[in-house]
């Protein structure tokens, strides 16, 4: 079943007694609550990065490094974080990785850096990060919280890639550079590399995967129950 | 050094860059949030004015402080220290000299903390090299923009209420369809400003 | 090394500053000082430190206002009269506040803050609330949803109500705090020292999860009684009990403290449920009418019958069933626990039997 942006998985979690096992949570996190397409977070960096798969791949890394990271220290810190400066400890620690892995682009990969501009250090900012922190990493031991940062970080890298398979293929006729479509016969629709592209193919997915596995939501317009 | 006039500036960042449209900030804060325009308005409000003041602090913190020093790698979270401080600052500021502004902006506030247009603003900033007074345009107009960008997307989702949406689409699948449409739509403002 | 040392000197130091900044603002913005809060024109008067909330305030003096959400401006329940000193209402308010409560002065008090003198009025019902502390002594499943607790009251050890009223019990919610739902007191009124609930288990919901999982021996927290239902003291007024669902729990009380305190009145109960499945209580129900000839118990099931199901009652919805067993009278009571259409449509039919609508309690769940 798909879970809102709510705190329903932490309630459901918490009722399992023996805290969920690794495959579980991997699942979890990659299918059945992923964070794009059924959580709706991150979109911001998910429309930036797709219109190009080498792009898509490294920020897919970069992600789930950073939450994979962080949810393994705050976890670990969780019994010792003062509850007043809660929040501002959670951000602090995700930061810090943010720049040890934008750091590390600048230093090795001077190009992709570039091509990534701020939106690497926007995933300070993403919402998965905060959100997984929070719901989970607070919650669970350490070495659970990892694997649940490997794998909502994974689940948003395929959604990444895929995404960006598409509109590179679409937009310039290649995928990582090489060209598959040529010149000669295939016209690059440029569109798809730029924002209006991003909505679109956005747009399209969503469609397309609420109309496989339809979320529980309430209709357009209705707020309170 | 920036050479872009300040009035390029400050209507690029409206039109052609708009923060949204353009770079793709602010769209989660917003796809939660809102689907109607008071809402909208106070959101877009409160976002202009923290950018507007943030981005101004930050520049002041990374040029005079940071650089100096060589320090500058450690911008992501001093900025975002910076709006958070200034998040809570301007809560208790409101809610003291002017209730019934509070009551109107107050409870949009703490959401704003996480909003990534913000960070984003003061990241475009030092990336494009603005300076002081660049920068004041640039983080007024940004926050504009991004206030227009919603205003135009809650006004349209208010009106798709009378519409029929396929199922699938509802939420976010349609706002994602439209913000393409007006994407493409703002991509047509460019040749307003020949910045060469 | 000393870039990295020096990294973290800064941001230490802007961090020191930034909190310093913002303590300095705080001393200086919020500092509200001490105001008097005075109830029901002074009555009772306390000093409270500015800045927390009414609700808050009056918890910390044993004042217990309802509240389902536990202060998160979500439920609606904490409304109290502020005719002075609440400051402008808040738009997290005005969607609980109807036309005429607003123009009364009615304000969510776990939404207005305290920042100066502040008047407020609280019906007497409400001071006498008190927070109980209770043991599980017994806990009986009824049906593959429902189950009966039974709570032996530790401190204090009494509890006055009326038949029909509801107590607030505190679960503790994963997303931090508590909340408090509210649970009908299905034990009558003559058995003083405990109290019975019948809860029903609401998938993913935090209260009736807590329960669910309670064990004997447990200790839990509730506030109470509240509730505005009362029973006419006129042995020769019938009384109607209409239910559905977990809506049993106030009118078993009822139900038990009416024939024990007058033991020939006329009780009519109705119990709308989907399925044999859905039922409890009927035995004991049929055990008591046959001490007391004057109760009549009528289950309705609205869903049709399966393969092995047996059933001889009535079926539809409950509420034809009260159009067929009432007749035209005045001279009755009529108290109704259930979801808001089975409310609605009852109301409509005691209307069309000649009752006078004062004469109507109800609990929407």
């Amino acid at each position: 079943m798909a879970d809102s942006v709510t705190t329903a998985p932490v309630a459901r979690r918490r009722f399992q007694p023996f805290g969920g096992k690794a495959g579980e949570i991997l699942l979890e996190g990659v299918y059945k609550a992923n964070p794009v397409t059924k959580q709706v977070l991150g979109i911001c960096i998910f429309l930036a990065v797709t219109n190009r798969v080498a792009n898509a791949l490294v920020m897919g890394a970069a992600l789930t490094f950073v939450t994979a990271m962080s949810n393994l220290f705050i976890s670990a810190l969780r019994n010792s974080i003062p509850r007043r400066i809660r929040m501002i400890a959670q951000v602090a620690i995700i930061a810090t990785f943010v720049i040890m892995i934008d750091q590390f682009f600048r230093g090795f990969y001077w190009s992709m850096s570039k091509q990534l501009g701020p939106y690497v250090a926007l995933i300070i900012t993403n919402c998965i990060v905060m959100g997984r922190a929070e719901a989970y990493a607070m919650q669970n031991p350490p070495l659970p919280s990892l694997l649940d940062g490997i794998a909502n970080g994974i689940g948003y890298a395929i959604i990444l890639i895929f995404i960006s398979i598409v509109r590179e293929l679409v937009g310039s006729g290649s995928i990582l550079g090489f060209t598959i479509l040529p010149a000669a016969w295939y016209t690059k629709n440029l569109i798809f590399l730029l924002a209006p592209g991003a909505f679109f193919t956005g747009g399209f997915l969503i469609w397309i995967l609420e109309t496989i596995s339809p979320s529980s939501q309430s209709e357009e317009g209705g707020e309170r129950k | 050094m920036n050479l872009t006039p300040v009035w390029v500036v400050f209507l690029g960042s409206i039109f052609t860059n708009n923060i949204l449209f353009a770079s793709f900030l602010g769209m989660c804060s917003f796809l939660v949030v809102s689907n109607r325009i008071p809402t909208a308005i106070g959101l877009g409000t409160a976002v202009t004015f923290v950018m507007f003041c943030t981005t101004v602090i930050n520049f002041l913190i990374y040029h005079y402080i940071l650089v100096p020093l060589g320090l500058d790698f450690v911008s992501f979270i001093i900025f975002i220290a910076v709006i958070a401080a200034f998040v809570q600052f301007l809560e208790m500021f409101v809610e003291r000299f002017s209730p019934s502004l509070y009551y109107a902006l107050g409870i949009f506030l703490p959401l704003i903390t996480v909003n990534c247009a913000i960070l984003g603003a003061s990241l475009f900033m030092v990336i494009r090299n603005y300076n002081l007074t660049q920068t004041v345009f640039y983080g007024l107009g940004a926050g504009l923009g991004w206030f227009l960008a919603i205003a135009l997307m809650a006004g349209l989702r208010e009106k798709m209420g009378y519409s029929n949406v396929p199922r699938a689409l509802r939420r976010t699948g349609i706002v994602m369809l439209m913000a393409g449409v007006i994407a493409m739509t703002f991509m047509g403002f460019t040749g307003m400003l020949s910045t060469g | 090394m000393l870039p990295a040392i020096l990294a973290v000197g800064v941001t230490t130091a802007v961090f020191i500053a930034l909190a310093v900044f913002l303590l300095i603002a705080e001393r200086y913005l919020v500092n509200y000082g001490v105001s008097n809060v005075s109830i029901n024109e002074g009555s009772t008067i306390f000093e409270q430190d500015g800045g927390t909330t009414l609700l808050s305030a009056l918890y910390d003096h044993k004042i217990f206002v309802p509240s389902a959400c536990g202060g998160k401006g979500s439920c609606g329940f904490c409304k109290v009269v502020v005719p002075e000193g609440g400051g402008p209402v808040l738009p997290t308010e005005l969607p609980f506040l109807s036309r005429a409560e607003q123009r009364s002065g009615v304000r969510l008090s776990c939404q207005v803050k305290i920042k100066q003198d502040i008047q407020i009025q609280i019906p007497e019902d409400l001071l006498a609330v008190k927070e109980y502390r209770a043991r599980v002594s017994e806990i009986r499943q009824l049906t593959y949803d429902i189950k009966e607790i039974n709570l032996e009251l530790i401190e204090p050890e009494h509890i006055s109500h009326h038949p029909g009223q509801y107590v607030q019990l505190q679960a503790p919610d994963p997303a931090g705090g508590f909340i408090h739902r509210a649970y009908s007191i299905s034990s009558p009124v003559y058995d003083d020292t405990k109290v019975q609930l019948v809860v029903r288990l609401v998938p993913d919901g935090i209260a009736s999860t807590y329960v669910h999982n309670l064990a004997v021996g447990d200790e839990v927290l509730f506030t109470g009684p509240y509730g505005e239902f009362r029973l006419n003291d006129d042995p020769d007024r019938e009384i109607v009990l209409v239910g559905g669902g977990c809506g049993m729990a106030p009118l078993k009380n009822i139900v038990l403290t009416a024939e024990n305190r007058w033991p020939g009145r006329k009780v009519k109960l109705f119990f709308g449920a989907r399925t044999t499945k859905d039922i409890f209580y009927l035995d004991m129900f049929k055990e008591l009418k046959e001490q007391h000839p004057n109760l009549e118990v009528v289950y309705a099931l609205s869903d049709p019958l399966g393969p092995e199901e047996h059933w001889d009652g009535e079926t539809g919805f409950v509420h034809l069933s009260v159009d067929k067993y009432l007749e035209q009278t005045s001279r009755r009571q009529a108290f109704l626990c259930g979801p808001p259409p089975m409310i609605s449509a009852v109301m409509q039919i005691l209307g069309e039997k000649g009752m006078n609508p004062d004469d109507i309690f109800y609990d929407k769940f």
